[in-house]
């Protein structure tokens, strides 16, 4: 081991403390090595300065060298008293490298517990929906209708307005490509096709998850921070009977109403450039559009529409239930809400194309 | 009836791989005021949520009247819960709730009674509590101190045994704090509600316990009477008593 001196300034403060860590740097302080300040010159110092010091101390218990002191007095001397338990702890965090086996044990650990809570948060969410109210334990239809109102009746406006504008892009856009062979007509086909299957079931669940799905986060994630969880599972009540059960029973309520207006939304949207842009005379272009409506594509929509429900509501209370940690944590768990969501509803979706394509062969027949 | 209402033993509590609660051991006697004191950062809260069983220890047991609920399931524990009133170091309040309502929450739940009643209990209760004009305000148009008091008005709406307090005269002004105190006092004469509450007001700590629980990083370093606890030979207790600083704060920093 070797002993390192430097000498401090007369004033350490912003410029001059950085010197001397750089200074420090270079004598590149190996392990178990001693590093001595001189403050025998030094007749000032302030909180900057100070810092300086601290970082010094950082980097020496980084490469297990050690730091002292001498030559200190008056208010150095006090002001380093002041300073001492920081330059003392300098060094907490032991940075343990991890090796890849442990990192993907650790990360599987982790997402087998919040697998595992998720699917306690489901069970419970059953029970409080439908087993408890039919054993005569509660329901709480004040909230319910309130959740409507808001899940529901104030999404009316822009599910509608998004639903329409999809019909008018995916009209303009076939319209693009087969009007050129006369073939025009065929955009109605096209639409209430698409939108009866998928397009007013994803557009309405991506509209509702943005509205509906983030707020449910934020409001659970809000009442764990500030207690108000504890406070009624403290009065004896149920969580999911209290909160979440009245939330999905409106969503599933709401949903498939949501989806059906996306439905004549979007046809509405088509039939508006169909009959403007293209000039298909509005009796042939409805009479084509009744043509081609199926009662299995719309079942089909209402399926989803009703999976879409359930996920939305479940993934929300999820992600804010599990929230740590004050406001950042809200915003956090919001986020990961609304992305998860839209992971699902595309999940969601590919399964139902598996089983209605694959499985029970294209034509379904309800 | 025994004499015992809670009964800690062993509590070991953690926070992910942090150890919070290290074989923590006490009882809570019918009809006293129990204090749970110690430093910012100690366990207190964990304390208190382990004894309402919000929380789950890792190891322990904590009997309530003779029970133990870290072996009740679900809606034993619900039932349990009725039985106990709970005021939270920042409310828990329900914000989408008037206070009125928040107070009338357990009493429409389990009170059994006629909406006439229930409005004039609410009244009541937070009367008692010096907060009867905030009836029909929403928790945010209130101040700390108010929602500390609306919280206290909701933990005692079914007239519970015990009420576990936690921090009530933090954020209070002095007279409203002594003014607390006395009502403390008052509820338990009154209805000989049993008290547990955490604290670290020294004027407070003098003016209701019957006995002293003191946690220092986890640990148990002191239980027993006020009396004994201002004449302790625990260097820690007298700090606390006489109010001494550490010598460095940070160097306890944990
Ligand atoms: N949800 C949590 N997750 C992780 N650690 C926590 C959590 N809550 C508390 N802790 C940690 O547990 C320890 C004890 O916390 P607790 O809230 O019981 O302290 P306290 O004694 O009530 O303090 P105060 O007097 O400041 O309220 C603290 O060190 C805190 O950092
Ligand atoms: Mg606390």
């Amino acid at each position: 081991m070797t002993e390192h001196r430097l000498e401090c300034p007369p004033s350490l403060d912003q410029e001059t403390g950085r010197a001397l860590l750089d200074q420090a740097h270079r004598l590149h302080p190996a392990k178990g090595d001693v590093l001595l300040l001189d403050f025998s010159n030094t007749g000032s110092m302030d909180s900057r300065g100070g810092a300086w010091m601290v970082a010094i101390a950082q980097e020496l218990a980084h490469r297990h060298a050690e730091l002292r002191w001498e030559g200190h007095q008056g208010e150095v001397a006090n002001f380093i008293d002041l300073i001492e338990p920081g330059l003392e702890t300098a060094e907490t965090k032991h940075h343990r490298e991890e090796g890849i086996l442990e990192e993907i044990g650790g990360r599987a650990y982790k997402y087998a517990g919040e697998f595992w809570e998720f699917f306690n948060l489901v069970i419970d969410a059953i029970y409080w929906t439908i087993v408890g109210p039919l054993e005569g334990r509660g329901f709480r239809w004040g909230l319910w209708i309130d959740e409507v109102y808001e899940m529901g009746v104030r999404a009316v406006r822009i599910n509608f307005l998004m639903n329409f504008l999809l019909g008018l892009i995916i009209a303009m856009l076939s319209a693009a490509q087969i009007a050129k062979f006369g073939l025009g007509i065929y955009v109605a086909d096209a639409i209430i096709i698409g939108f009866t299957r998928e397009l007013a079931a994803i557009m309405t669940a991506i509209v509702v998850s943005a509205r509906t799905g983030a707020a449910i986060t934020a409001e659970l994630a809000t009442m764990k921070v500030q207690e108000e969880i504890d406070a009624l599972r403290g009065m004896g009540l149920n969580v999911a009977q209290f909160l979440i059960a009245p939330k999905i029973l409106a969503l599933l309520i709401v949903m498939p109403c949501l989806v059906a207006l996306g439905m004549i939304a979007g046809i509405l949207g088509g039939a508006v450039w169909g009959i403007l842009a293209i000039g298909i005379r509005p009796e042939n272009w409805f009479h084509e559009t009744l043509l081609a409506a199926s009662q299995g594509d719309i079942i089909q929509g209402m399926l989803k529409a009703l999976c879409f429900a359930i996920m939305i509501v479940l993934v929300g209370c999820h992600n804010g239930l599990r929230v740590t940690g004050g406001s950042r944590g809200v915003g956090l768990m919001t986020t990961r809400a609304v992305v998860m969501d839209i992971f699902f509803i595309i999940v969601i979706d590919i399964i139902f194309a598996t089983v209605v394509y694959y499985i029970l062969d294209s034509s379904m027949t309800f | 009836m025994s004499d015992t209402l809670v009964e800690v033993s062993d509590l070991v509590a953690h926070y992910g791989d942090t150890l919070v609660l290290d074989r923590v051991s006490c009882e809570v006697r019918r009809g006293e005021i129990f204090l749970i004191i110690g430093g910012s950062g100690c366990g207190k809260t964990t304390l208190l949520k382990h004894m309402t069983g919000l929380l789950s220890p890792t190891s322990g047991a904590i009997r309530f009247s003779g029970r133990d609920i870290t072996q009740m399931d679900e809606d034993q524990l619900a039932e349990m819960q009725r039985e106990i009133g709970i005021a939270f170091q920042s409310s828990g309040l329900i914000n989408s709730l008037t206070v009125g309502d928040n107070v009338a929450l357990p009493l429409r739940e389990y009170g059994q009674a006629s909406e006439r009643l229930i409005d004039a209990m609410v009244r009541l209760k937070l009367s008692l509590v010096g907060m009867a004009s905030a009836q029909h305000l929403m928790p945010s148009e209130l101040s700390g101190g108010m929602r500390k008091r609306a919280g206290l008005a909701r933990a005692i709406a079914l007239d519970p045994p015990i009420v576990f307090f936690d921090e009530p005269s933090a954020g209070l002004d002095p007279i409203m704090a002594s003014g607390l105190d006395d009502l403390i006092l008052d509820l338990r004469k009154l209805l000989g509600i049993t008290f547990v509450i955490v604290t670290h007001e020294l004027d407070s700590i003098r003016k209701v316990a019957d006995r002293i629980l003191m946690l220092d990083r986890g640990n148990v370093i002191f239980i027993g009477t006020l009396s004994e606890a201002e004449t302790s030979s625990v260097e820690r207790t007298r700090q606390f008593f006489e109010r001494r600083a550490d010598e460095f704060i940070t160097q306890r920093n944990v």
